[in-house]
């Protein structure tokens, strides 16, 4: 079978048994919806409690919902929040959003970042500076994501009053949302950058040491051309998996953040939906994570295949 | 050559993804809710009188409403306050503005649906009753109420002199309306099942409420219901599921003007309307932090003139460092809320009264108040009922006397036969009791477990997630557990606590003494009747020590020392239409 078969065959089958899970893992969890729903120091009578599991459908059998799940993905319906007393698919739009704005810059000025300062540091690793910058990406990894975005509140915008301690903006304009996503942004981008600086870092002390390197140095190539034309192609391979990676967490991974920062993204959300047990909004955000993922590292093979010959070589 | 291509490729699908986001970031969202209004009403302004423009639509409604009232001239300043969606002029600079920080995230634009936002909307949509700063019921939106001698028929008389922000008079018509449509939502079904009849009287200004069966505290549960504009709401066809950014129609001082989700606050703007004592500031502006420390900060900071969180105090340990600020006073009220541990009765030793009294003199109740509230707290009563109670009857002050609670063990009949340092019960097997706490409460576990196993009472600490910690809670399928209530948790079922205790809410206590008295205090409106229950209540509570009070609590809330005239009621705090009428600049 052609491969390209084979890989979407492969997808599919992914996509079935995510979407399976997305409806079984949030039952699983202990909890009642419908008393999460009432609320605490609210009485209502068990019958009542019957009444709404019986509107929300879900003391229905689990096959029956099942069935009207699936029947809902394929007219696109993901439902409406017990909760947010929205449609689903409205609430994940206005949050989505905002994430893509707020994790996918951090990501992207993360990779830049951790990939320039990763290549140099591999590179000449034994410079003070580079000795440094490995020390200081090495203390961010480490330190807890609440931890440092506390800092940052505390330092830029409570001591120094340069920034706001709160929202995505005052006024929706451009410039209020940069203003306002600076720190969050800075937080976020500095935790993405330290991962991919450590994986870079140790990828180019790798290759620098191969034969390739050594043949370009022969002749006579400049330590920079030999750095960025050549060693950084080969050993950005394991950053592009980092990244597909880092999809789940641009929906899910900026819980901290968020708290700290007072922004109403895709991390609270599903953290609410979990505490909530909100079985329509977890299942559809669950959804769009996995799904980003998925499509993430189907653009990660295609990117692998474009980067690396040997990928499209057959076997 | 392939690289370049690649990288290009890369580009233009991060650009294609940031696109996207800010399309689904710039797009409005709202747009739907609002055709669905526009839609569902007549179809444009209908013009009630000369000032009094009425849309069909909630929003359109405030437009037409707070413009008529310029054109009108009622107010010089109306045009300026009210145009829907000025949520910018806030910081235009010529407006009074009040900041108030909290903690209390709003997590949807519904005004109904979401927990928090229907509380901050209670200054805008007055509920019927309120309670007064000395614990008593008074009316808000009502004037005063009578009772039928059955309890069975309720009559309120509404204020005359409350108008909506467009213009429209508060009319019984609208309390009807607002109460049918709670009947819908879940936590208003019991409301669906026994109000039998409603009728309004134009001539007195009342509406009566007839119920299928006996209610002494409808006046009580009133006070959390705010009262929705009929001629506005009545187009929505299911209320509980509306979600609009605002603006709002209100009848309190302050109208709802906006939400805004993503900058995280809420707009409240004078009602234009309102007849009674003007208010100082011209806007309401509720920012939410997501974290109580950065809503600390932001106090330090000087970003907001005061705090206000829910029944709760703010952070006791963050008092201190605001103090050094010297921009902030505080006002500190006993709370009407506690800390307590429950004990299930359904099994020995736990249902011995004997252990009970033993476990109460074991625990050290000053240590736990300076580790826990820093001072905040007071040592309880063991008559359970905080003194901003009303009806509170002084009863015997918990003591810390662990070699007293030893001694009662011993007399009790458990010995440490196997010299483990552990009790055993009366059939020999080692006394080791389960208790049960959700997070925040890990160190009171563990102090309480300190100080049973130095009488000889082992506890093993459960620490469960919130669900199953609710479900456990309100099925008793506990044997200790460390909780605290709400001020309103305080006032449900037959009050001072019972919500919590009676097994025939989310209680354990099926003692007949105990809910006998519960339904003497369900089954009066008697004044004097309710005291002499409440008292009983409480030497029961003391006397039994069904549940062990561990402290009492301050509220705490700071402000800024520009401002004075805060009023303060055990259930809304300072965020009562008597704070915002009366607060002024020193």
């Amino acid at each position: 079978m052609h491969s390209a078969v084979k890989k979407t065959l492969r997808y599919l089958s992914s996509f079935a048994l995510i979407v399976t899970l997305n409806f079984a893992l949030p039952r699983f969890m202990p909890g009642d919806p419908v008393k999460n729903l009432i609320g605490e120091d609210v009485y209502v009578s068990e019958a009542v409690m019957e009444e709404i599991r019986t509107e929300l459908g879900l003391n229905r059998p689990l096959i029956e919902q099942f069935s009207a799940y699936l029947q809902g993905l394929l007219r696109f319906d993901l439902g409406y929040s017990y909760h947010l007393h929205s449609p689903v698919s409205e609430v994940l739009q206005a949050r989505i959003g905002w994430t893509l704005l707020l994790v996918g810059v951090s990501v992207v000025l993360g990779a830049i970042l951790g990939i320039l300062l990763g290549a140099y540091a591999g590179w000449k690793p034994e410079t003070k500076l580079n000795r440094g910058i490995y020390c200081g990406f090495i203390a961010i990894s480490c330190t807890p994501p609440y931890f440092l975005a506390l800092l940052f509140l505390g330092i830029f915008a409570f001591k120094l009053g340069l920034f706001p301690f709160k929202g995505f903006y005052d006024t929706p304009t451009i410039g209020s949302v940069a203003y306002h996503l600076f720190l969050p942004v800075s937080v976020l981008a500095l935790f993405s950058a330290s991962r991919n600086f450590l994986v870079m870092r140790g990828s180019v002390i790798q290759e620098k040491e191969q034969l390739y390197a050594l043949y370009a140095r022969a002749k006579g190539l400049y330590d920079t051309s030999i750095l960025f034309r050549h060693v950084v192609k080969n050993a950005s391979l394991p950053i592009i998996t980092l990244l597909a990676l880092d999809f789940g967490f641009l929906f899910s991974g900026a819980l901290f953040i968020e708290i700290v920062f007072s922004l109403n993204g895709m991390g609270t959300l599903i953290y609410d939906a979990i505490i909530g047990k909100d079985y329509p909004l977890l299942q559809g955000a669950f959804l769009v994570i996995a799904l980003s993922v998925l499509l993430a590292n189907i653009f990660a093979d295609l990117l692998y295949a474009a980067v690396d010959p040997r990928v499209r070589r057959p076997a | 050559m392939e690289w370049t291509k690649n990288r290009l490729l890369g580009i233009a699908a991060l650009s294609l993804l940031f696109i996207s986001g800010l399309f689904l970031v710039l797009s409005p969202s709202d747009e739907e809710g609002r055709v669905d209004f526009e839609a569902s009403g007549s179809g444009g302004e209908t013009a009630v009188g000369a000032d009094a423009g009425i849309n069909a639509g909630i929003n359109a409604g405030i437009n037409a409403g707070t413009d008529a009232g310029t054109d009108a001239g009622t107010d010089a300043g109306i045009n300026a306050g009210t145009d829907a969606g000025s949520a910018e002029t806030v910081s235009a600079g010529s407006e009074k503005v009040l900041k108030i920080a909290t903690p209390n995230v709003i997590k949807s634009e519904s005004l109904i649906g979401d927990y928090f936002l229907g509380i901050f909307a209670h200054l805008s949509n007055y509920p019927l009753m309120q309670l007064s700063e000395t614990g008593k019921l008074e009316g808000r939106l009502a004037d005063r109420y009578e009772v039928s001698e059955d309890h069975t028929e309720w009559t309120f008389y509404i204020k005359d002199d409350l108008y909506w922000s467009d213009g429209v008079k508060v009319s019984p018509e609208d309390v009807r309306f607002s109460v049918l449509c709670y009947a819908k939502i879940p936590t208003g079904r019991w409301i669906n099942d026994t109000l039998e009849s409603s009728a309004v009287s134009e001539a007195d200004n009342s509406v009566t409420l007839k119920f299928n069966k006996p209610y002494t505290r409808i006046n009580l549960e009133f006070a959390t219901y705010m009262i929705l504009p009929e001629h506005v709401w009545e187009k929505i066809e299911n209320p509980a599921e509306y979600t609009s950014k605002g603006p709002y129609v209100g009848c309190g001082p302050y109208y709802l003007e906006n939400i805004d989700l993503a900058a995280a606050h809420l707009i409240f703007r004078k009602n234009p309307y309102w007849q009674g004592k003007t208010p100082n500031f011209d806007v309401l502006e509720i920012d939410w932090y997501g974290s109580e420390d950065a809503a600390c900060l932001a106090l330090e900071k000087g970003d907001a003139d005061t705090y206000h969180k829910y029944a709760a105090s703010y952070p006791y340990a963050s008092i201190e460092r605001l103090e050094k600020t010297g921009t902030f006073n505080f006002v500190e009220k006993d709370s009407i809320g506690l800390c307590y541990l429950g004990i299930t009765l359904n099994e020995a030793p736990r249902s011995d009264p004997l252990f009970r009294e033993a476990l109460a003199f074991a625990i050290n109740y000053e240590e736990i108040i300076r580790l826990d509230t820093l001072g905040y707290g007071a040592v309880p009563n063991r008559g359970l009922v905080p003194p901003g109670m009303e009806y509170y009857k002084p009863t015997e002050k918990c003591s810390y006397a662990p070699e007293k609670a030893r001694k009662i063990l011993k007399d009790a009949g458990y010995a440490d036969k196997n010299n483990n340092g552990i009790l055993e019960d009366k059939s020999g097997k080692d006394i080791c009791l389960q208790l049960m706490i959700r997070q925040d409460y890990e160190r009171d576990a563990e102090l309480l477990q300190e100080y049973f196993r130095a009488v000889g009472i082992d506890v093993k600490i459960e620490n469960v997630d919130r669900n199953n910690y609710n479900d456990r809670k309100d099925s008793s399928g506990y044997e200790l557990v460390f909780s605290r209530a709400t001020p309103w948790g305080m006032l449900m079922h037959a009050g001072l606590g019972t919500g919590y205790f009676d097994y025939r809410r989310y209680g354990y206590i099926d003692d007949p003494e105990f809910t006998g008295l519960c339904d003497r205090l369900l089954n009066t409106t008697d004044p004097d009747s309710l005291k002499t229950a409440s008292y009983a209540l409480q030497d029961y509570y003391a006397e039994e020590l069904p549940v062990i009070p561990i402290y009492w609590k301050k509220i705490v809330v700071p402000y800024n020392k520009k401002f004075e005239g805060w009023h303060y009621n055990n259930m809304d705090g300072i965020y009562n239409p008597e704070t915002f009428l009366d607060l002024h600049e020193v």
